[in-house]
């Protein structure tokens, strides 16, 4: 089935969590009018999309809870806990660890600890974009690590999540972030935004490249009062992602935000993020011939290959 | 008998194997014409030796290494008009050719100085020792848009005051340069107000002695209503009279090929046009550029796509939307389906400036009716061809003889 508008993400304050690889830079509460929250609990209604509210660290007026509370929803920031660094204990099913590639090899420990006790951990990498090729060995070793541990676990009949890893052994299609396909975000001021880090961009004056004909730093891509407006947006589509159609890694997020800010075009990943996202499915292989040799039925084999960007082997399509 | 002959334009010299290399020498020029798209013309920004120096240094290190795999190379001049910049340009190619030997590069024996010019400098002293020096290794293109009045409606002289046409300072060069260059194609440019006078230029052209005319519409918002009717007109006219007279045989006109005005398969058919990120283009600050149309000074709506520079290198990244291009992913579903998508060009610097967004994904369909008028009147072309050569006895000849057609448009 063609993708299609699924969910909608409201950010409930300026402030509100970061829980994706952008961090957010804004400092100074500004919490989305109350009007306007209904109006884009409205727009979700009538659009028939899932909302996922994402909070503040801060406790909203009281007011905005019965509000929120009219519509079902999921609540990121508090359902779904996010950490900047591997907390102590999992104190819900469902995680998000947001980490530097430097973070994610130096506690691989901690994280393996947290396995143990959660359903589901996602790690985010927020320096994506600072990925060295030296850094390899050492993450694919951290994914090794990982792997034992879960390895492990699926022998004790439990199978806990780690998106990195254990995503692409179920996924048989791309399955990627989907901003401006499967979900937009409204902001506090009204307006859509393919994700949020489009948002921070633009409150941040960060040149845009995005509306380019405009000379502002503008992002949006449309507002509650005339709708939804995405220019070109074909292009955020998998079928006009030259690398990305060609790729197994179905995991990846295929990030656009990232793409923009690394290769200057939507549909154009960088070669750290395809570097990553491979690196992360030859482990998940591995973890899938592990399961395999203990028992586990597979369904969907991950071919051996030998390339860790689809820019490499281009040609061949 | 005179055994049959049909011209086709020539390839590029080592097309495909070599790789483009483009100095920016000077972003001025004597000439505003006034289809250029050169919108930041300026007399500032010229390139200093050492800038040129940095940058041969930088390419010339990373011998058969990433973006400079290949077995040729074209080092190409470029401006505003380069020769405003000879004594520069000079101490360059001496510094490539020194340090090509030097470090025993495979390029030594295989590399071209290219150079395209308004050609009004031509003759000077300096500008001829130049060829004089580097005649064995030297593409030179004079552009001479056709008769008088077609190329002083648009190739003029900058400055303020009365307009005044730059026809008679290059024409005088051009029998020069054909002693020079017998072989040497002339580049002409089709904007809206000149389409009266495509056919008498063309047979200007070949009269003055250019035997291969390499002539396309710009790509940008230019046409207006009916001008399609008009340029189809023309070249109907210039197909009559290159047929009838046997032009065909000696001359050629890019605008009528072969291998056009067919629908197109995204599978097979789906390289793209230009080679945008497989060039490479310096400025005078010494940032580089997937080609010239990405400098800031070809920009009208967009910032520089700059992809590096002398010091810091190439940033492979901001090449990987160029190198993963091909025709469909960019092409509306309007082109895709288009039944006669063969041959219909784009320039992908033009792209990028008219796109909705950041992207070089956004195919400019400015030219969409042009290029069916131009199909129109190629199907017209070929078919009278053929039939003549049909009564003639001499199609089958043709068709063992005939040669792969080049459309040369950038």
């Amino acid at each position: 089935m063609k993708p299609y508008l699924q969910y909608l993400v409201i950010l409930l304050d300026d402030t509100s969590v970061a829980y994706c690889h952008a961090n957010n830079p804004l400092t100074e509460p500004k919490l989305i009018p109350l009007d306007t929250l209904r109006k884009a609990i409205l727009f979700g209604m009538k659009q028939n999309l899932m909302i996922q509210f994402v909070y503040p660290n801060y406790e909203l007026p009281v007011e905005y809870h019965k509000v929120i509370e009219s519509i079902d929803h999921i609540k990121i920031g508090r359902e779904v806990l996010v950490y900047d660094s591997v907390p102590q204990m999992a104190y819900t099913n469902n995680l998000v660890l947001r980490l530097t590639i430097n973070e994610f090899i130096t506690k691989q420990n901690d994280i393996a600890s947290l396995l143990q006790q959660a359903k589901r951990i996602n790690i985010c990498l927020t320096d994506t974009e600072n990925f060295q090729e030296e850094q390899m060995e050492e993450y694919k070793n951290a994914l090794a690590t990982l792997n034992a541990v879960l390895l492990n676990l699926y022998k004790q009949v439990k199978s806990p999540q780690l998106n990195i890893l254990t995503d692409r052994m179920q996924l048989t299609e791309m399955h990627n972030c989907g901003a401006g396909i499967s979900n937009i975000t409204i902001a506090p001021n009204g307006k859509f935004y393919l994700c949020p880090a489009f948002y921070y961009d633009e409150q941040m004056g960060i040149s845009n490249r995005m509306n380019h004909k405009t000379k502002d730093a503008s992002r949006s891509v449309g507002d509650l009062d005339n709708g939804i407006d995405i220019p070109n947006k074909q292009l955020l589509q998998l079928d006009h992602a030259p690398l990305c159609r060609i790729c197994d890694a179905y995991h990846c997020k295929r990030c656009i935000w990232l793409n923009q800010k690394m290769t200057w075009d939507n549909n154009t990943p960088s070669r750290q993020q395809c570097v990553l996202a491979h690196l992360e499915r030859n482990a998940a292989r591995d973890l899938q011939l592990a399961l395999k040799e203990v028992g586990y039925l597979i369904k969907n084999e991950i071919k051996e290959i030998t390339y860790l960007d689809p820019f490499d082997i281009k040609e061949e399509y | 008998m005179r055994k049959l002959k049909i011209k086709t334009g020539d390839s590029g010299w080592q097309e495909g194997m070599a790789k483009s290399i483009t100095f920016i020498v000077t972003k001025d020029c004597q000439l505003a014409c006034k289809y250029c798209y050169l919108v930041g013309k300026n007399e500032k920004e010229r390139m200093s030796f050492d800038v040129a120096k940095a940058a041969i240094d930088y390419i010339l290190d990373r011998e058969n290494k990433q973006n400079f795999a290949f077995e040729s190379v074209v080092w190409e001049f470029i401006g505003g008009e380069p020769f405003l910049e000879i004594d520069l340009i000079d101490r360059i190619c001496d510094y490539i050719k020194q340090e090509l030997f030097r470090r025993d590069h495979h390029w030594f024996n295989s590399y071209r100085f290219s150079f395209s010019t308004n050609g009004i400098n031509y003759h000077s002293d300096k500008v001829q020792k130049f060829i004089e020096k580097n005649r064995q290794h030297l593409s030179i293109g004079i552009t001479i848009d056709g008769t008088r009045r077609k190329h002083d409606l648009n190739r003029i002289w900058k400055g303020n005051g009365p307009e005044r046409g730059s026809y008679d300072d290059v024409v005088r060069n051009i029998p020069l340069w054909l002693q020079q260059f017998p072989g040497a194609g002339t580049k002409v440019t089709i904007s809206s107000e000149d389409i009266p006078y495509i056919c008498e230029s063309v047979l200007h052209l070949y009269e003055l002695g250019i035997r291969q005319v390499n002539i396309n519409c710009v790509f940008e918002v230019v046409w207006k209503e009916g001008d399609d009717m008009l340029f189809e007109e023309q070249l109907v006219q210039l197909a009559d009279i290159i047929i009838d007279k046997g032009y065909y045989q000696d001359y050629s006109c890019s605008f009528f090929t072969e291998h056009m005005g067919k629908p197109m398969d995204c599978k097979y058919q789906n390289q793209n046009w230009c080679g945008a990120g497989k060039m490479l283009s310096i400025d005078a600050k010494g940032n580089f550029y997937p080609c010239t149309r990405f400098a800031q000074y070809s920009l009208r709506d967009k910032e520089a796509w700059i992809i590096g520079n002398i010091n810091d290198g190439i940033d492979n990244n901001k090449l990987r939307p160029f190198l993963t291009l091909d025709r469909c992913t960019q092409s509306s579903p309007e082109c895709i389906d288009c039944e006669v998508a063969e041959g219909c060009a784009w320039c992908q610097g033009e792209n990028f400036d008219a796109a909705k967004t950041h992207t070089v994904y956004e195919r400019a369909t400015a030219i969409c009716k042009m290029h069916k008028a131009r199909v129109r009147a190629n199907n017209y072309y070929w078919n009278k061809l053929y039939r003549k050569l049909e009564l003639e006895g001499k199609r089958e000849e043709y068709e063992q003889n005939k040669k792969q057609s080049n459309d040369v448009i950038c």
